[in-house]
């Protein structure tokens, strides 16, 4: 199979894009572009014909869709269908929200089994389609705050270890600022790879490690 | 006192009762003083089991109790409606989640507040002062949010606490647990505070493709035998529902096959050609708790090499047979053989008993061969004068209950 393109020009030529089954850890301070990384992930995945399912933990659903339209990215076409929403975050606001066709609306941050029990149900709907199915976790940092760190690990390690047996690719977003260097280690750890991103003068940078092919300096990203 | 009905729709006076098909008739409900632990498995999660549980106790004038620390009051009782579950005034709410995000909920007469759940002490003076207004049952939502929180030590003192508390005040006491791989000897000790536990899982290999539900230990029923694993599908809406993947339903052709399936079911649909089935019936049943998939076998010889595919896997069989028509009784013996079924639990569907010709049951038992054993059940047409050839015929509701009844007797 061959490996899983970003949309982003100077990432996929230099690492071949993202290995399928793996879990990433894409870190990165504020307006690092993780954000971007991420929609511009999902919308090559998705026009590849792989089904993605997005865990949101900071922002609604209804704020992702926005987010994408603004970006002029085609997501409405793929709502419902290759593109299911796991929302976490839109019940601290609204209690009494529901799911629709394409969003299903979780307990909140500190329910991880309510999680857990969604993203297998969710995988197994889409395995069972025999879909290749992209895990994106946006982002971890919500539910690390949230929880006690060891419980968020021990969750990690569960996920992650199932989605590999299911042949799911994972990627889950961590804002490096918010973190002690202890939390960071251990969920390098947890990972097969590691994306980082930065900022500086303007200017956007990865690198990438864990993979077939590392990149190991910061490389501009176009 | 609860009034439950079980299959044989008898009530039975069990207080607080679990409100779970297959639970309460294995269990006898939930004895006052007594703590159920249900651990799940993180894929599979035990939440609904808890809506249930709340929803058919406190619609049956139970007081209820629910400390929750996973999600607020409105989002929780937003889906227990959701699961068609709903709550009432018998429900009151110990909200140790709103203080965790900061979004504090008002006190009212149902949702007490605990303002640090962070606090041990805050905690456990909250439920065990709560526990003395007299109420029939806790439900600790969860527990492992608990452990997750503070510690195994600490739950451990919680649980002797509301244990001394429960005893006190005559109550019982479900804690909902999801076991995300802690220590066996942390597990083993929270098990043995309780008095029964339940654990629920997933049969999975890349993908989920069924659930159950299994009492590991009970120390109020003198017989320990007969406990097994119960196939469950959660319901959205619906609740739980214990689960029966496949049933046969073969018999003679015109014996009214299609006809028993859409009766019994929801949403059946038939593969048919100008009124006979000539590929399969589905329909998905539900009733008194519990959810089965139908598939009905073709009649016509012809079709004969398609039944040991459609009796593959079958767990149980409804043999449907023509009253007014004994000269296809044998083919109804040897569809029951070609589809590989013989000797499953087996109940035959005498239909079309209010034709005139119609044999009485004992001639059909005695004309089938049947041992005493084998239920018979008599089906009559809704409205003889609406029948028409080419469509299912609707069924009598009795007939139809009380042969799903005697087949899931069989079944659990």
């Amino acid at each position: 199979m061959e490996n899983l393109k970003t949309g982003l020009k100077s990432f996929d030529e230099l690492s071949g894009g993202l290995d399928y089954r793996k879990t990433y850890a894409l870190f990165g301070n504020k307006e690092s572009g993780k954000e971007q990384f991420i929609y511009k992930l999902v919308q090559s995945a998705l026009s590849n014909r792989n089904a993605v399912v997005y865990v949101l933990t900071s922002k609604s659903y209804s704020e992702l869709i926005n987010e994408f339209n603004a970006r002029t990215i085609p997501i409405n076409q793929y709502l419902g269908q290759d593109f299911k929403i796991l929302d976490d975050f839109s019940r601290t606001n609204s209690p009494s929200m529901t799911d629709n066709s394409y969003a299903k609306i979780l307990n909140g941050p500190v329910d991880l089994t309510g999680l857990s029990v969604a993203l297998s149900n969710t995988n197994s709907d889409f395995l069972k389609d025999a879909k290749t199915v992209i895990n994106i976790f946006d982002n971890l940092s919500n539910l690390l705050i949230y929880n006690n760190p060891l419980t968020v690990y021990r969750f990690l390690q569960f996920i992650c270890g199932k989605s590999k047996l299911a042949g799911v690719t994972t990627v889950f977003s961590v804002d490096t600022a918010m973190h002690s260097p202890d939390v960071i280690e251990t969920i390098k750890n947890l990972s097969d790879a590691i994306i980082s991103l930065k900022l500086e003068n303007g200017k956007r940078y990865f690198t990438l490690s864990g993979t077939s092919r590392e990149v190991l300096d910061f490389k501009e990203i176009d | 006192m609860v009034e439950y009905k079980g299959l044989d729709g008898l009530p039975e006076e069990i207080d607080p009762y679990f409100g779970i098909a297959k639970l309460d008739e294995q269990l006898k409900g939930i004895p006052s003083k007594k703590i159920v632990l249900i651990s799940a498995s993180p894929s599979v999660g035990n939440e609904v089991f808890g809506y249930q549980i709340i929803s058919k106790n406190v619609n049956s004038n139970v007081k209820t109790v629910v400390f929750l620390n996973r999600t607020s009051p409105q989002s929780y009782l937003t889906e227990m409606k959701e699961y068609d579950l709903p709550s009432n005034n018998n429900l009151v709410i110990i909200d140790a989640y709103s203080g965790i995000t900061g979004i504090k909920s008002d006190e009212t007469d149902h949702v007490r507040v605990i303002d640090n759940p962070y606090d041990k002490e805050e905690v456990k003076s909250k439920i065990v002062s709560e526990l003395k207004k007299g109420y029939g049952l806790l439900v600790i939502d969860s527990l492992s949010l608990l452990i997750d929180f503070f510690d195994f030590d600490y739950v451990n003192s919680l649980v002797a606490a509301i244990k001394k508390s429960i005893e006190e005040n005559d109550s019982a006491a479900v804690f909902l647990f999801t076991d995300w791989g802690y220590e066996k000897e942390s597990l083993q000790k929270l098990s043995s505070n309780s008095n029964s536990t339940i654990e629920i899982k997933g049969i999975e290999k890349r993908v989920i493709f069924g659930q159950y539900f299994a009492v590991l230990n009970c120390d109020w029923l003198e017989s320990k035998q007969g406990f097994s694993a119960v196939l469950f599908k959660a319901m959205k809406p619906g609740g739980i529902k214990v689960y029966f993947p496949k049933i046969l339903v073969t018999g003679p052709t015109d014996a009214g096959k299609s006809s028993f399936i859409h009766s019994a079911s929801k949403n059946a649909v038939s593969v048919d050609k100008l009124g006979g089935t000539i590929a399969l019936d589905h329909g998905n049943v539900d009733f008194e708790g519990y959810r089965a998939d139908l598939f009905g076998t073709p009649g016509q010889e012809r079709f004969d090499p398609l039944l040991k595919m459609l009796g593959g896997e079958a767990i149980g069989v409804f043999l449907v047979v023509d009253s007014t028509k004994p000269e296809q009784f044998p083919r109804a013996i040897e569809m029951l053989r070609k589809t590989e079924t013989y000797g499953l639990p087996v109940v035959v569907v005498a239909n079309k008993s209010d034709l005139e010709g119609a044999l009485g049951k004992e001639e059909i038992r005695e004309k089938l061969h049947l041992d005493s054993n084998i239920t018979l059940i008599q089906t009559f047409a809704q409205d003889l004068s609406k029948v028409d050839p080419n469509e299912p015929t609707k069924l009598k509701e009795a007939g139809i209950h009380e042969a799903l009844s005697a087949l899931f007797k069989q079944l659990t």
